[in-house]
C-alpha cells in the first residue's frame, strides 16, 4: 500500500500544455475532457509583473467532496489512496463535479460518465513508467511517487520546498504546489 | 481557467417541479384542514403533486445521461447514506407513491386518511428543503453554501404550490376560490417571506467571499441582472404581491369575487409560478466557485 500523491512546481511551469497533451493522448481523452487545467495568475505591477501559470487537476483528496456526496458510490478512494471513478456505476448525474472545488472533473460525451485525473495508476503501479504527464513536461515540473516513502523523490522534493496544496488542509489534498 | 455552470435548465426545471409538487400537496392537506368544502381544488392540488414531481424526475434521468443510457445504474442511488442526493431519492420516493396512492383514493372517491396526507405532507415539506439542500452542501459555491437555501427553496415551493392550486381554483372552480380565504391569506405572506430571504441571501453571500460577491453582482447588476430584476423580483415576487394587496384589501367589496378578479388573481398566480421557476434557474446559472489560486 502507497499513499501517491505529486509535487507540481509552478516556479518551472512556462505554461506549454504538453502534459495535458500528453494525459489526453494516454487516456484517449476527447478534446473537450481535458484532466489538467490551467490557470493564470497575474501579480506586481508593470516594470515587475509576472504572470504564473497554475496548473490543476483532481487532487487526489483524502478527505474527497466528491466521494462524500457521489450517491451511486462510482466514487472511491482505492487502497494506494487514488480517488478512482467506477464508471460502470456513474449515472452521470454530476454532483461530484458541483462538489469538486477544484473543477478537476468533466464528462465524458461518449458515455454521459463523469471523468478526471486517474494518476494514471496502471503504469505507476507497475513500476515500468511514470504518469505521462510528469514525463512529458519539458521544464521538470512535476514529481510524483509515494508520499509515505521518506525515500521517494517526492517526499524529498515536498520536504525541501515546503509545497503546499492549493486550497491549504480544506480537503486534504495529495498534490502538493511551489509556488 | 473559464467556468462552465455544471447544471443548466432541466435541473433548474426539476427543482422547480418538485417544489412545486410537494407544495401543491401541502396546499391540498391544507384544504382539507380549512376549507373542507373546496373539493375541486383539493383534487386539482392531488393531481398536480405527482404529476409535476414525475415530469421532474423524468428531467433529471434526461441530464444523468450516462444513467439514461444504462437505466439499471439508477438502482445504485441508495448506495451512500451521506448523500444528500440519495436523501432526496427516499424522499422522492416515498412523496411519489403517497401522492399516487392519495390520488387513486381521490379518483375512487374515496376518503384519503388523514395519516397519509399528513405523512405525505412530511415528506413534502423534506423535498422543498432537500431541493435546497442539495445544492446547500456544495463548498465550491457560496451562493449556494448556506443554511438560507433550503428555507428558501421550501418557502417557494409553498409558493408556487399554493399559487397553483389557486390557479386551477380561479379559473375552473370559481366557487370555491372565492371561499377560500384562509389560504389566499396564507398564500399572500410567501412571496413577501421569500422577497426578505431573497435579500438576506444576497446581502450575506455577497460578504462572505470574492466568488460569492461576484455570483450576487451577476444576478443584481450583471449577466442575469435584467432575469433576476424583471422575472423574479417584479413578475414573480413583486406584482403578484401587489396583486394581491389590491384584491384582498384595497378593492371594492365583492370585486375579488368578479370573473375579472379571477382572471387578474390568475395572472398574478402565473407571476408567481414563473417567478419560481426563475428563482432555481438563476440561482443555479449564477453561483461562481471558489477562486483555486
Amino acid at each position: 500500500m502507497a499513499r501517491y500523491g505529486m509535487v507540481i512546481d509552478t516556479t518551472k511551469c512556462i505554461g506549454c500544455g504538453a502534459c495535458r497533451l500528453a494525459c489526453q493522448n494516454q487516456n484517449d481523452l476527447l478534446s473537450s475532457m481535458p484532466f489538467v487545467k490551467f490557470s493564470e495568475v497575474e501579480t506586481g505591477v508593470y516594470p515587475t509583473a509576472s504572470l504564473q501559470v497554475v496548473p490543476s487537476q483532481c487532487m487526489h483528496c483524502e478527505d474527497a467532496p466528491c466521494q462524500a456526496v457521489c450517491p451511486t458510490g462510482a466514487t472511491y478512494t482505492n487502497e494506494d489512496g487514488i480517488v478512482c471513478i467506477d464508471h460502470g456505476r456513474c449515472i452521470g448525474c454530476k454532483y461530484c463535479m458541483a462538489a469538486c472545488p477544484y473543477q478537476a472533473r468533466v464528462v465524458d460525451e461518449r458515455t454521459g460518465a463523469v471523468d478526471k485525473c486517474r494518476f494514471c495508476t496502471v503504469s505507476a503501479l507497475n513500476g515500468t513508467e511514470m504518469s505521462t504527464c510528469v514525463t512529458a513536461c519539458p521544464a521538470g515540473v512535476r514529481v510524483f511517487g509515494d508520499l509515505d516513502d521518506p525515500d521517494s523523490e517526492v517526499s524529498k522534493v515536498l520536504a525541501a520546498t515546503h509545497a503546499t496544496p492549493l486550497l491549504g488542509d480544506a480537503t486534504k489534498s495529495k498534490i502538493f504546489y511551489v509556488r | 481557467m473559464s467556468f462552465e455552470p455544471v447544471w443548466g435548465a432541466p435541473i433548474a426545471w426539476y427543482l422547480f417541479l418538485a417544489g412545486l409538487g410537494g407544495g401543491a400537496f401541502i396546499t391540498s392537506a391544507f384544504l382539507r384542514w380549512k376549507h373542507p368544502e373546496a373539493h375541486g381544488m383539493r383534487f386539482a392540488g392531488h393531481i398536480i403533486a405527482p404529476v409535476v414531481v414525475i415530469i421532474g424526475l423524468f428531467l433529471l434521468m434526461f441530464d444523468a445521461e450516462a444513467g439514461l443510457h444504462n437505466p439499471l445504474r439508477f438502482a445504485l442511488l441508495l448506495h451512500n447514506p451521506c448523500s444528500v442526493m440519495t436523501w432526496g431519492v427516499v424522499f422522492l420516493a416515498a412523496f411519489v407513491i403517497i401522492a399516487l396512492i392519495t390520488l387513486l383514493l381521490d379518483c375512487l372517491k374515496k376518503q384519503v386518511p388523514v395519516w397519509l396526507e399528513i405523512a405525505g405532507s412530511v415528506f413534502a415539506v423534506c423535498v422543498g428543503a432537500y431541493t435546497g439542500a442539495l445544492l446547500g452542501v456544495c463548498q465550491t459555491f457560496p451562493l449556494w453554501n448556506n443554511a438560507l437555501l433550503p428555507i428558501l427553496f421550501l418557502v417557494s415551493a409553498v409558493s408556487t404550490g399554493m399559487s397553483s392550486v389557486l390557479l386551477v381554483g380561479g379559473l375552473k372552480f370559481p366557487k370555491e376560490f372565492d371561499s377560500v380565504g384562509v389560504l389566499k391569506k396564507f398564500h399572500y405572506c410567501f412571496p413577501i417571506i421569500e422577497l426578505v430571504l431573497v435579500a438576506s441571501l444576497c446581502f450575506i453571500t455577497s460578504y462572505n467571499s470574492v466568488a460569492g460577491f461576484e455570483s450576487v453582482m451577476s444576478l443584481v447588476c450583471g449577466n442575469w441582472a435584467v432575469l433576476f430584476w424583471l422575472g423574479f423580483i417584479v413578475v414573480g415576487l413583486v406584482a403578484p404581491t401587489a396583486v394581491e394587496t389590491w384584491l384582498l384589501f384595497i378593492s371594492k367589496p365583492g370585486f375579488e369575487e368578479t370573473p375579472k378578479a379571477h382572471y387578474i388573481g390568475a395572472a398574478a398566480d402565473a407571476g408567481v409560478l414563473i417567478g419560481g421557476f426563475l428563482l432555481r434557474f438563476l440561482i443555479v446559472v449564477a453561483a461562481l466557485p471558489v477562486a483555486l489560486v
